[in-house]
């Protein structure tokens, strides 16, 4: 289970740059929850998967996973629990290594590394199995280096990566953003069926508006460094496309109405 | 042939800085100057606990892990104190300057008097041969020479086979994503700043290796004798990868001990042919600078692919 309450996070504090960039978050995810995480840009939903992960330390409140408090827990420790893909293909995977060492790495995902051979027999078989089942005909390259391979092979190889150890917590950023359409569809079916083998605790941060409504059992709208809409159960089922997009024209026009009223009252007093 | 054979024996040596500077330089990505500095300490404290008369094998050891603790502190002022990497190595090599005067106690030691791995050696060649010379393809060869030289191929050979399989370790694959990739290898729960403080202890501790074994094979230590080795080493490594190319991390590390080995030769011939030795490190680093530069030059003249491959 995550936890999240009061989470602040304030970037470059007291300059012209100063972003607030989560303004008081408060969120519990059940286990086995797939929730997608919308918002437009600048909203900070990427900087809350970042604050979970652990990329920075939040300024204000407390996170907790799988019964830990991991607020004060450095990146490397929280992965211990959680995997990840980014929106980057290129960030996931070390490149100039080979897709069996990939995965040697990922292995040992939370474990201490000792000067035990990384590719043991115990991995090579299982890994192969595996990478037959994503048809991409990966299983016969697993000396391969992995940079040589395309961005849609790489991210599925990463979700395997991030899975392969069951974590606490599976984190996908964006995760298709990058992708041309038929690799982003397949990406999003591995997706699909490793969060629903594993019964995965997921937060999938999308822009798709057909991805947040035909996955994930809740909703997540993120607006301005807030949660603005908690979307679930029943709501979420019957939610169509367009409900979502009716619920961004709105924070849309308060927006615009932000605006114009800011340069309103700019031009009558100043 | 007693020439060629002291550049054959050198360019073994040095193949040990040479794979240390493979280690920052192309692991890790960092062009670590703090080379320059340990290998002079390995030599320092190698050649002061011979005169002391310790075990060669124990000096040499003790050397080499200096060397590291070097590495160490680089790894250190750069991950804990976010120094730029190059700013961090040059600092380490400044410091090192005074810290192997103090080592030593003056700018040169000689080693002239002591046991060495090399007295080992020559002890070995003149026992196995039963007398000063053998003949090699013909050519009269000092049986001393020619059992340093053996066992210097010998010891290469290891310390290549050993990095080769440190790197194929669980700990040594996290280092080498930790500079090929220091995000992924973070997201996978490696501990990035340990991973490099421990990678330029690695790295610093095969340079110093090599001073060590330098000192004792040339019968002094010296606190110049680090100036510029960096640059040497960089330069076996870029000859080597021309050599055996990159595809493989054993073959990069094959090569990079063919290049340091051919290197040393091609000095060798070039200072018998007369050319200043004062123009040694000017060439050195013109050689490294046009290695850096040729390929990307190459390829502006090399014809486009009209399609996608």
């Amino acid at each position: 289970m995550l936890a999240l309450s009061g989470i602040r996070k304030t970037f470059n504090p007291g300059t012209v740059n100063e972003v607030r960039a989560l303004q008081g978050v408060d969120l519990t995810i059940e286990p086995g929850s797939f929730v997608i995480v919308l918002g437009m840009n600048g909203s900070g939903k990427s900087t809350l998967l970042n604050a979970v992960a652990g990329s920075f330390y939040v300024d204000e409140g407390t996170i907790r996973l799988a019964n830990h408090d991991v607020t004060k827990w450095p990146e490397h420790k929280r992965a211990k629990l959680i995997g990840r893909v980014f929106q980057n293909p290129f960030s996931g995977t070390a490149p100039t290594m080979s897709i069996a060492e990939n995965f040697a790495l990922a292995s040992r995902r939370g474990h201490a590394r000792g000067l035990g051979w990384a590719l043991s027999p115990h991995l090579m078989k299982p890994l192969r199995e595996r990478i037959a089942t994503l048809k991409m005909g990966l299983e016969g390259r697993l000396d391969n280096a992995i940079g040589s391979l395309s961005g849609g092979q790489r991210q599925a190889l990463t979700l395997l990566m991030a899975t392969w150890l069951k974590p606490e917590l599976l984190l996908l950023d964006e995760h298709t953003a990058a992708l041309d359409p038929k690799s982003a569809d397949q990406v999003i079916q591995l997706s699909d069926e490793v969060i629903q083998r594993d019964n995965l605790t997921t937060l999938m941060v999308t822009h798709s508006m057909q991805q947040a409504v035909s996955l994930g059992d809740r909703i997540i709208m993120m607006h301005r460094g807030r949660v603005l809409h908690d979307i679930r159960g029943a709501e979420k089922k019957r939610l169509r496309p367009e409900d979502l997009l009716d619920r961004f024209d709105e924070v849309r026009r308060r927006e615009l109405l932000d605006e114009s009223a800011a340069a309103m009252l700019n031009e009558l007093y100043i | 042939m007693t020439l060629l054979i002291g550049a054959l024996i050198i360019g073994l040596i040095l193949s040990l800085l040479a794979l240390g500077v493979l280690v920052s330089f192309r692991i890790f990505s960092m062009p670590d100057i703090t080379t320059d500095g340990s290998i002079t300490l390995g030599a320092s404290i190698a050649a002061i606990l011979l005169v002391k008369g310790v075990n060669p094998v124990l000096a040499t050891a003790a050397g080499a892990l200096g060397g590291a603790a070097a590495g160490a502190v680089t790894g250190i002022l750069h991950t804990k104190f976010k120094i730029n990497s190059l700013l961090s190595g040059i600092l380490v090599m400044t410091a090192l300057y005074s810290v192997n005067l103090h080592v030593m106690g003056r700018s040169n030691v000689p080693l002239m008097q002591a046991t060495t791995v090399a007295s080992y050696g020559e002890h070995l060649g003149e026992w196995l041969a039963g007398g000063k010379t053998i003949h090699i393809l013909g050519w009269p060869v000092s049986s001393a020479d020619a059992a340093v030289l053996f066992l210097a191929l010998l010891f290469t050979t290891a310390a290549g086979a050993a990095m080769f399989a440190f790197f194929r370790t669980q700990l040594g694959t996290a280092m080498r994503a930790t500079g090929d990739n220091p995000q992924m290898i973070r997201a996978l729960g490696a501990n990035v700043e340990l991973n490099i403080i421990l990678g330029l202890a690695l790295s610093n501790g095969f340079v110093a290796l090599a001073g060590a074994l330098l000192a004792q094979y040339q019968g002094f230590a010296d606190a110049q004798m680090g100036i510029g080795m960096v640059v040497w080493g960089l330069a076996s490594v870029i000859i080597g990868e021309a050599l055996t190319g990159t595809r493989s991390l054993g073959l990069t590390i094959v090569g990079t001990i063919m290049g340091s080995v051919l290197f040393r030769l091609l000095v060798a011939i070039a200072l018998r042919w007369g050319l200043n030795p004062n123009d040694l490190k000017l060439i050195t680093a013109l050689f490294v600078f046009a290695a850096l530069v040729l390929p990307g030059f190459l390829d502006r003249f090399k014809p486009r692919p009209t399609s996608a491959t």
